[in-house]
């Protein structure tokens, strides 16, 4: 096993960005945390977690699929060697999560090409991040179990490394490492899974809440009244680590030449799933709450969780940013109640 | 907003009239809603059923114009029934005799008869109001876009300080701005009477303070046009070029043949905007400008919060930032404007504009935006205004009376139009129109029509409707809804293919030059 001091992992990065777009939890003048590209003054070991998952890495908000010049076509692939540093256990799941659904009926090359040539370097977490906080009870958390190329435990003034790849193990042959006595490591490790794990509360309404979607006893008056405040702002989609869902258009700048793109999407807004007759079997906010919250629920394809729960990976964000309280932890626990 | 939008968590009773919150300001709808779940109080008065209705613990809807009899009908109560707040009253009002005087004809059954609203609820509304201990007063377009458009915001604000419901943290008169900015452009002095601050034109020692600081002699010390006067001045011929930044009156102005008629008796139109709007596609010169992502600057937004927004991308083509252009057309027409970055300019208004002194590049630099009136570096900003006294000193009533709309339906015209917004489209849709998914959501215009009305008329949701007054037509699908009431219809002026704004009328409020988009006359029928 490997260790590195935390005065080191600034010169870490540093060297990293020689060949890699390095993307770290990054402390903006106004106090916010994000995560962007490595500057020395700007990177941040004090962080929680980040307001955004770092799904929009590889899928971005907005993508450009093909170009048209003067009626010439030309696709548009783009990557860029990407490690991804720091990053939560539960947005690893959500990562995988949404590789798995991208690639498995279908590769969806946009997104596989900035996947596959990723390393992602998990911070493993020592407790909740905030009071949200549920990976425990999705399994997905608080330490990665798999996807990751290195994962790092935060253990005082060192930090040690576990690697989960070739490419983790290669990452970690350089000197900037410092070896340390395996079982030694281990038992560390042991001791801090275990404490980080008693730290964060199981919630018992999202099993609970689970079982009676499958087995139709959850009370139905719980969407319309979730769907009589909802202010559909899509936002629970876009900060979601494992929300997928885009909208293709065209773009004409000038006649002959275009673009084609696609663009973020949300099952909450009413013209997703409105037909061309104009009948929409979603019709109301209600509904289109019942199916986004039964999709992480109920519906998810068994592949795509990639041995967690269920289509949620636990992260809280719905939770902490819906401006009206509808995020999974309340649905969950108005279903249970009733 | 006399308050902030963090001050929502803690009142206990919001009055919101002529603001479809959840709709246009859905970040502060957000709060009243969760303020219900925490058992605050919802009073609506807006004669549309809106989201916000659904949360209402009362919901008044008033016939449309009649704002100023309700309002004055909820005082008449309040003083009858010795409801009113007489120590804020005492120390810090005056005229109340003569606003007694004014709304005690406002009886329960004469507003009834007005507003269509029964007695007992006006008489339930004012009770709830009155002795709710913080109330907020949330208003918006509804109450200004009318005649009486500064009656109705004087009516406000008289029920306020009657009740003693200002000057307190959650507790006071807040008008939503609806664009990101618009409060700053008022407070940089986009205004004909002003210069930024609110420092008046016509006043010699503001005129004197400008002048040294720009290097130059006889600043005018006249005030100067609305957009409604230009528009008019135009069609006289007695303005002959107009420069227009930002804005798109042959879309969003009242009368579009009349603006049509104005623009095209110009002798010289410019038009400075980021997308090429049916107002630039007449213009004989466009400039094109960045837009937000494109450039630097600040935005005061409606709690008076100075933010600064930085750039994230280059501007395309020939795009400038607003003010480069601005410097630019000033040095070519000899007067060279030396600024070098937005923080320069900021460092001017700070020297020039006594409330936004201590708002410095610096500090927004490190905070989320601070809120004026900020005096000086060391002053935190202020959070709610009007504490201890009202910046004139004693808050004076303005009593005004009720006068119905400019034109009334009549038996030919036998419907009120009345115009508004929805969810998913800005103004005259020239940026979210271009939006996919924005797009998808909201194709096309849609006509609301009461199912009563629909059913006489033969109407069903989606068939295609004429809407006629004196001014012109226009045909879109109509929605079947019991959103608006009976013998109204409602539309938006987002959409080019049923611009509403040929309908609507010109007629303004005399003071603040504002048009009545909230009502004119109209009738309906079914295209065959």
């Amino acid at each position: 096993m490997k260790t590195i001091a935390k005065e080191n992992v600034k010169e870490l990065l540093k060297s990293w960005t020689k060949q890699y777009q390095v993307l770290v939890p990054t402390r903006t003048t106004q106090g916010d945390c994000i995560f962007d590209t490595f500057q020395e003054d700007t990177f941040t070991l004090d962080y929680k977690k980040p307001p955004l998952p770092p799904k929009s890495v590889f899928f971005p908000h907005n993508e450009v699929i093909f170009q048209v010049v003067k009626n010439e076509f030309r696709e548009v692939v783009s990557a860029n060697n990407t490690i991804l540093f720091g990053i939560r256990s539960c947005d690893m799941m959500g990562l995988l999560q949404c590789a798995s659904f991208m690639t498995r009926d279908r590769k969806d090359v946009y997104y596989s090409a900035k996947k596959d040539t990723a390393i992602t370097a998990v911070m493993a977490c020592p407790g909740p991040q905030n009071e949200t906080c549920f990976c425990t009870t999705t399994f997905s958390g608080p330490v990665a179990k798999k996807g990751f190329d290195l994962l790092f435990y935060d253990m005082d003034d060192v930090f040690m490394i576990e690697a989960g790849s070739q490419q983790g193990k290669d990452l970690l042959s350089s000197g900037q490492f410092i070896d340390v006595d395996d079982t030694i490591a281990r038992e560390k490790i042991e001791a801090f899974k275990k404490k980080a794990v008693q730290s964060i509360p199981l919630v018992d309404e999202v099993n609970e809440a689970m079982n009676r979607l499958e087995d139709g006893t959850a009370d139905e008056k719980v969407w319309e009244r979730f769907g009589r405040k909802c202010i559909v702002c899509g936002g629970c989609a876009f900060v979601c680590p494992t929300c997928t869902c885009f909208n293709v258009y065209d773009h004409e700048s000038t006649p002959g030449s275009g673009m084609r793109a696609r663009t973020w999407d949300a099952c909450l807004y009413g013209g997703f799933t409105r037909e061309a007759s104009g009948h929409n079997p979603r019709s109301t906010q209600a509904s289109r709450l019942k199916r986004r919250h039964e999709h992480k629920l109920l519906y998810y394809n068994k592949t795509d969780i990639q041995g967690s729960l269920c289509g949620c990976v636990g992260c809280g964000r719905c939770s902490d940013y819906c401006p009206v309280h509808i995020g999974t932890l309340e649905v969950v626990k108005e279903i249970a109640a009733k | 907003m006399t308050n902030s939008i963090n001050e929502f968590e803690d009142a206990d009773l919001f009055l919101v009239t002529g603001s479809n919150t959840t709709a246009q300001h859905p970040l502060i709808g957000s709060r009243i809603i969760n303020a219900k779940e925490r058992g605050a109080k919802l009073l609506l008065i807006d004669p549309r059923e809106i989201q916000l209705a659904q949360f209402a613990d009362l919901h008044l809807r008033q016939n449309i114009g009649t704002d100023v009899a309700v309002l004055n009908g909820m005082m008449n109560i309040i003083i009858e029934e010795e409801l009113y707040d007489k120590e804020f009253v005492e120390t810090r009002t005056e005229g109340f005799d003569q606003l007694k005087s004014v709304v005690s004809r406002y009886t329960p059954r004469v507003v009834e008869k007005i507003s269509g609203i029964p007695a007992h609820d006006l008489e339930t509304a004012a009770r709830i109001y009155a002795t709710a201990d913080k109330a907020m007063i949330v208003y918006c377009m509804g109450i200004t876009q009318h005649t009486t458009g500064t009656d109705n915001v004087k009516t406000c604000a008289n029920l306020a300080m009657l009740t003693g419901h200002i000057g307190r943290p959650s507790t006071g008169v807040n008008p939503l701005r609806g664009q990101n900015n618009v409060q700053g452009a008022c407070d940089m002095g986009a205004l004909p009477n002003v210069y930024s601050g609110y420092q008046p034109v016509i006043d010699p020692a503001i005129k004197k303070k400008f002048e040294d600081a720009w290097g130059v002699q006889g600043l005018d010390d006249k005030v100067g046009l609305t957009i409604t006067d230009m528009i008019i001045a135009a069609r006289t011929g007695d303005i002959r070029a107009l420069y227009i930044m930002g804005e798109n009156p042959m879309m969003s102005d009242p009368d579009t043949s009349h603006i049509e008629h104005a623009l095209s008796n110009l002798e010289f139109l410019v038009v400075q905007d980021i997308f090429l709007s049916e107002t630039a596609s007449r213009a004989d010169v466009v400039l094109p400008a960045a837009s937000f992502a494109e450039r630097e600057g600040t935005y005061s937004n409606t709690e008076r919060r100075v933010q600064l927004s930085k750039k994230a991308l280059s501007p395309p083509g020939l795009a400038r930032p607003d003010w480069e252009i601005v410097c630019e057309v000033s040095r070519l027409a000899g007067y060279a404007m030396n600024y070098r970055s937005p923080s320069d300019i900021m460092k001017e208004i700070n020297a020039l504009t006594p409330s936004y002194a201590g708002i410095t590049y610096q500090r927004l630099e490190k905070c989320h935006g601070i809120q004026w009136p900020c005096p000086n570096e060391e002053h935190p900003g202020t959070p709610y205004l009007h504490r201890d006294r009202f910046s004139k000193g004693l808050g004076t009533f303005l009593p005004c009376d009720f006068k119905p709309l400019a034109e009334e339906p009549d038996e030919e015209y036998d419907f009120v139009l009345t115009t508004g917004r929805i969810y998913y489209h800005f103004h005259t849709g020239t940026m979210t129109r271009r939006v996919s998914i924005l797009e998808r959501e909201a194709p096309e215009p849609l006509i609301e029509i009461n199912p009563d009305d629909a059913k006489r008329l033969g109407i069903r949701s989606n068939d295609m409707v004429e809407l006629t007054s004196r001014r012109g037509s226009i045909k879109a699908k109509a929605e079947v809804t019991t959103r608006v009431p009976r013998r109204v219809v409602f539309s938006t002026f987002h959409f080019y293919e049923a611009p509403v704004n040929l309908l609507t009328n010109p007629a303004h409020d005399p003071v603040a030059k504002i048009p009545e988009y909230k009502g004119c006359a109209v009738k309906v029928r079914r295209c065959v």
